[in-house]
């Protein structure tokens, strides 16, 4: 291809110097090229050159939807074109410039450059004293690229266009009038110097840096853009918020930097599309609060959001049976005094704050090693599930009276040592936390979504808001001992409401085994689990026929481990789950194999959303796990519904259900594009690829599915046809 | 589209946060790390203290990294380092179905086809080894001494083009790495901008 472009750059090189009249084509077809994913053209609108003038000439390039092309600093990988000229004697080109940019985000790296199409105007001169040469004028330059998307393709190309150079300025000035309009709408987008009036300031902090920009204006939000290499980490989000007469941003540093910069040298954009050039030198920068108030707003509420969430989480079924243990630790305490009390409602907030504050530092911990993650993913693990359902067996034998355990979960009666107490109520704590996790519930999703987005610190915030809500109904029992005189006395009743306890511990055993043969399997996994509780019972008989003997009780921790070691050891020897044991799964349980009826649930997959889409219809896809009580309660009593399954079916609607039993890291993406982090979640992805999705609540009534569908824009004409004898 | 698009990269980004707190510096320990090598091998960073190693991020059908292995030059680097005891561990980061993937089988035959003479491929299909070090790039190269601390990052020379012409004239800092190190001064340029194509992680759009 570039040996037939310079050939014809040649030949129209050689015509135009033949016939100057003809050469000055309005529309030069070697001035443009068709590459891999772009079409390339010269844009040089005067079709008249003259000394003395001067001009903006264009670089356009159209780019196919997806591909890009790149900035000045590419950001993480890429690089931006480039231009090489070749002109007549007389005539000049300044250097290409290059309009901001957008952030072009690629898993965890971040680009920087352009989608659909730019324009790089390049000024252009014609030198006074070119009077000598006049005639055609050829303007030739070397083109080179490269355009991405999932993959790059480096380009080139040898573009050339003819103009007339004069000797005088002419009276008429003819142009190539779009040509013109399409540079100045890009020239438009160029970053300007900042007024001189206005000031770009920056301190170091140990992350990076606090930009303060003076303008005339107070935006609450910008982007900068690093014009060096190697200073500012791309991708670290930049939260901003305005100050005094300008915008405060921060920046993360690059981890490899070495001292601190002279300048710092970037783009600033603000929310109105105006972009300066930013040479920041160090200086002061104001002390404003860390956030602005709009997303100060944003914490508070997520926060308040979270802390309601927490308290829901009390009613929630998978918490009943630890509410039953909290009750009876009540009621045993009630009799205590008032000091202790508050001490033990206290010790079990600790519980449950600590709990949690573990699990976000383990969540950001994955979250840094490059695992998506959301909530409820501990349930994705075999051997958490298999340690869960053991745990909570043992407690059961426990509770059913087979033994007493030292270090009662259920709490200190009097006669234990106060130690004791404390730790039972801490662990309480910890295990309402544990129990709590997969209720992903109307609450938590969208505080947990907004948290897992933001920085560690919101995490931090929205968390403990969680864990806050979580503790304050026992807190308060515990701060009004009058509500606990309405408890009864202590009495026989108590071992009585002890033993009845143990049921739905032992029902939730149940359902953690019925999770746990969804992710390990049925076979070996499942008997060791089985034989585990065995083992588990052999102990406690121990524990209880000897309580308190050395013997006895070393007899029962060989047991205890062994139990635990069992199905740990059998998982760890099988395959771990992969994709595929998740597809085999998908198929087995809730979609049939080979072509779907129309109106039947297909399995989830990004391409099948995107096909869907492109063929003109809307989408809903159920994002549900089989560990997720209220996936199931959705599934079974709103979206099964006779009703609401015809409409589904009449809307013509694609039917994608997205089954995160296992961990499968496209549907945490778009889980995480929706803005959550767990299940149940429920969207409606409308046919047009730029509407945004809608996201339902998790807990589903028939009314909000169906007003959901009607609410949808009307399909086109073609679907419409398809749908109508459907609905006749 | 634009606002999921936004949440999308609002979520990379703090992914990327986070990343950064974890990146790997210059002049600190490397991380430690087990994979397997396209002939089914193992190989452990650490069972190689006491020797300089390369890390090298690979995607052949990525036109930078075609630069330096259709104009022989990555191999050329990789006989002379080897030879000289440097163990050069060559990493596949993609993903299944992203380009670059290979199946152990594939990097053989492409290995023998291109003469390619690493210690090992190191196949990490599932990026945690690329995740661990942060690579952004193909090629991206990491110089790791004898004790275990990273002596260089970034790209292996100073012309980011896709044209092997520009090779001839072009600093090589991986050499200037291990020559510098190797006569026991300090690395000059520790630490770079690596370029090329982005590393084609599962996930990444």
């Amino acid at each position: 291809m570039p040996l037939r472009f310079r050939t014809l750059a040649l030949l129209a090189a050689l015509s135009a110097t033949l016939c100057a009249a003809s050469a000055v084509a309005q529309s030069d077809p070697q001035a443009s090229a068709s590459a891999q994913h772009l079409t390339v053209s010269l844009l040089v609108p005067p079709h008249d050159l003259y000394p003395g003038q001067s001009f903006a000439a264009g670089l356009d390039f159209k780019l196919e939807q997806g591909w890009h092309v790149y900035w000045t600093n590419a950001g993480d990988s890429g690089e931006p074109p480039t231009i090489d000229w070749k002109l007549p004697a007389g005539i000049t080109a300044g250097p290409m410039q290059f309009p901001a940019p957008t952030r072009l985000p690629l898993g965890p790296l971040m680009d920087f450059g352009y989608e659909n199409e730019v324009v790089f105007p390049i000024p252009m001169q014609v030198a006074p004293d070119t009077h000598s040469a006049h005639g055609p004028a050829n303007l030739a330059a070397h083109v080179g690229w490269l355009v991405c998307r999932e993959v790059c393709i480096p380009g080139k190309a040898d573009l050339s266009l003819t103009r007339t150079l004069l000797s005088a300025a002419p009276a008429a000035p003819s142009v190539d009038a779009a040509g013109q309009s399409l540079i100045a709408q890009f020239q438009a987008k160029l970053p300007q110097p900042l007024p001189a009036s206005d000031s770009a300031a920056f301190s170091t902090t140990p992350q990076g840096f606090i930009l303060d920009v003076r303008t005339n204006s107070s935006p609450s939000s910008a982007q900068f853009f690093p014009l060096d290499q190697t200073v500012v980490a791309n991708a670290a989000p930049q939260p901003a918020h305005s100050i005094s007469g300008g915008v405060q941003l921060a920046l993360t540093k690059d981890e490899n930097i070495q001292g601190t910069p002279h300048q710092l040298n970037g783009v600033l954009e603000l929310p109105t599309g105006a972009a300066y050039i930013i040479h920041a030198t160090p200086g002061a920068t104001t002390s404003a609060p860390p956030l602005s108030p709009s997303e100060e707003g944003g914490i508070v509420g997520a926060a308040a959001l979270a802390f309601l969430g927490g308290i829901l989480l009390n009613l929630m079924p998978c918490v009943f049976p630890v509410l039953f243990i909290k009750g009876l630790a009540l009621v045993q305490s009630s009799q205590q005094e008032r000091h202790r009390l508050r001490a033990h409602g206290w010790v079990y907030t600790l519980g449950i704050l600590v709990s949690f504050w573990v699990v976000v530092a383990v969540l950001l911990g994955l979250r840094a090693a490059g695992r998506q993650l959301g909530w409820g993913f501990q349930f994705q693990s075999p051997v958490f599930l298999a340690l869960m359902a053991m745990l909570l067996f043992f407690l059961g034998l426990a509770l059913a009276g087979q033994f007493e355990i030292g270090l009662s979960l259920t709490s200190a009666g009097g006669s234990l040592a106060q130690k004791h107490g404390y730790a039972g109520s801490f662990f309480t704590g910890v295990l309402a936390m544990v129990v709590a996790t997969p209720c992903t519930a109307p609450f938590m999703g969208a505080a947990i979504g907004y948290a897992l987005s933001h920085s560690a610190w919101v995490s931090f915030v929205v968390f403990t808001a969680l864990a806050l809500g979580l503790a304050i109904p026992y807190l308060l029992l515990a701060y009004f001992p009058g509500w606990s005189r309405v408890l009864p006395k202590p009495g026989a009743w108590m071992e009585i409401l002890k033993q009845a306890v143990s049921v739905p511990i032992f029902a939730t055993v149940i359902w953690l085994v019925w999770v746990y043969l969804r992710v390990a399997g049925t076979g070996l996994a499942l008997i060791g689990l089985l034989a585990a509780f065995l083992l588990l019972a052999i102990a406690g008989w121990f524990l209880g026929r000897w309580p308190a003997r050395i013997g006895p009780g070393i007899v029962a921790t060989v047991f205890i481990l062994g139990a635990v070691a069992l199905p740990v050891s059998i998982i760890r020897a099988m395959p771990p789950p992969h994709v595929e044991t998740a597809v085999v799964f998908r198929n087995g349980s809730n979609v049939q194999i080979g072509a779907p009826a129309p109106g039947a649930w297909q399995p989830f997959t990004p391409t099948a959303l995107d096909q869907a889409r492109a063929h003109g219809h809307a989408v809903f896809v159920d994002f549900t796990a089989s560990w997720c009580l209220s996936c199931q309660v959705n599934e079974r009593l709103i979206l099964d519904r006779a009703d609401v399954e015809q409409k589904l079916h009449d809307s013509g609607v694609t039917l994608l259900r997205a089954d995160w039993t296992n961990q499968d890291p496209d549907i945490t993406r778009a889980l995480a594009a929706l803005g959550r982090s767990g299940v149940p979640t429920y969207a409606i992805y409308p046919a047009d690829p730029s509407a945004p999705p809608q996201v339902l609540p998790a807990v589903l009534t028939p009314g909000i599915v169906l007003n959901a569908l009607n609410s949808l824009p009307k399909p086109d004409r073609q679907s419409a046809a398809l749908a109508r004898p459907i609905s006749q | 589209m634009a606002h999921p698009r936004r949440t999308l990269s609002v979520l990379a980004a703090a992914l990327a946060f986070t990343l950064a707190a974890f990146a790997v510096r210059v002049g600190t320990q490397a991380p430690d790390f087990t994979g397997t090598d396209s002939h089914g091998q193992s190989h452990t960073l650490s069972q190689y203290h006491g020797q300089y190693v390369v890390l090298e991020w690979t995607n052949n059908g990525c036109p930078f990294t075609r630069k330096h292995y259709e104009s022989g030059n990555m191999q050329a680097l990789q006989k002379k380092w080897t030879s000289r005891g440097v163990i050069w561990l060559t990493i596949l980061s993609s993903a299944p179905g992203q380009q670059g993937y290979m199946t152990a089988s594939d990097q053989n035959a492409y290995m023998a086809r291109e003469h390619a003479d690493p210690t090992a491929a190191i196949l990490d299909p599932t990026g945690a080894i690329g995740h661990l070090y942060d690579a952004k790039t193909t090629p991206d190269m990491v110089v790791i001494d004898p004790s275990g601390k990273i002596i260089y990052e970034g790209a292996i020379d100073d012309h980011a083009t896709t044209d092997p012409a520009d090779i001839p004239h072009s600093k090589n800092y991986v050499n200037e790495a291990l020559d510098e190190a190797m006569a026991g001064q300090p690395v000059a340029v520790a630490y770079t901008r690596s370029y090329g194509c982005s590393v084609k992680y599962s996930g990444a759009e």
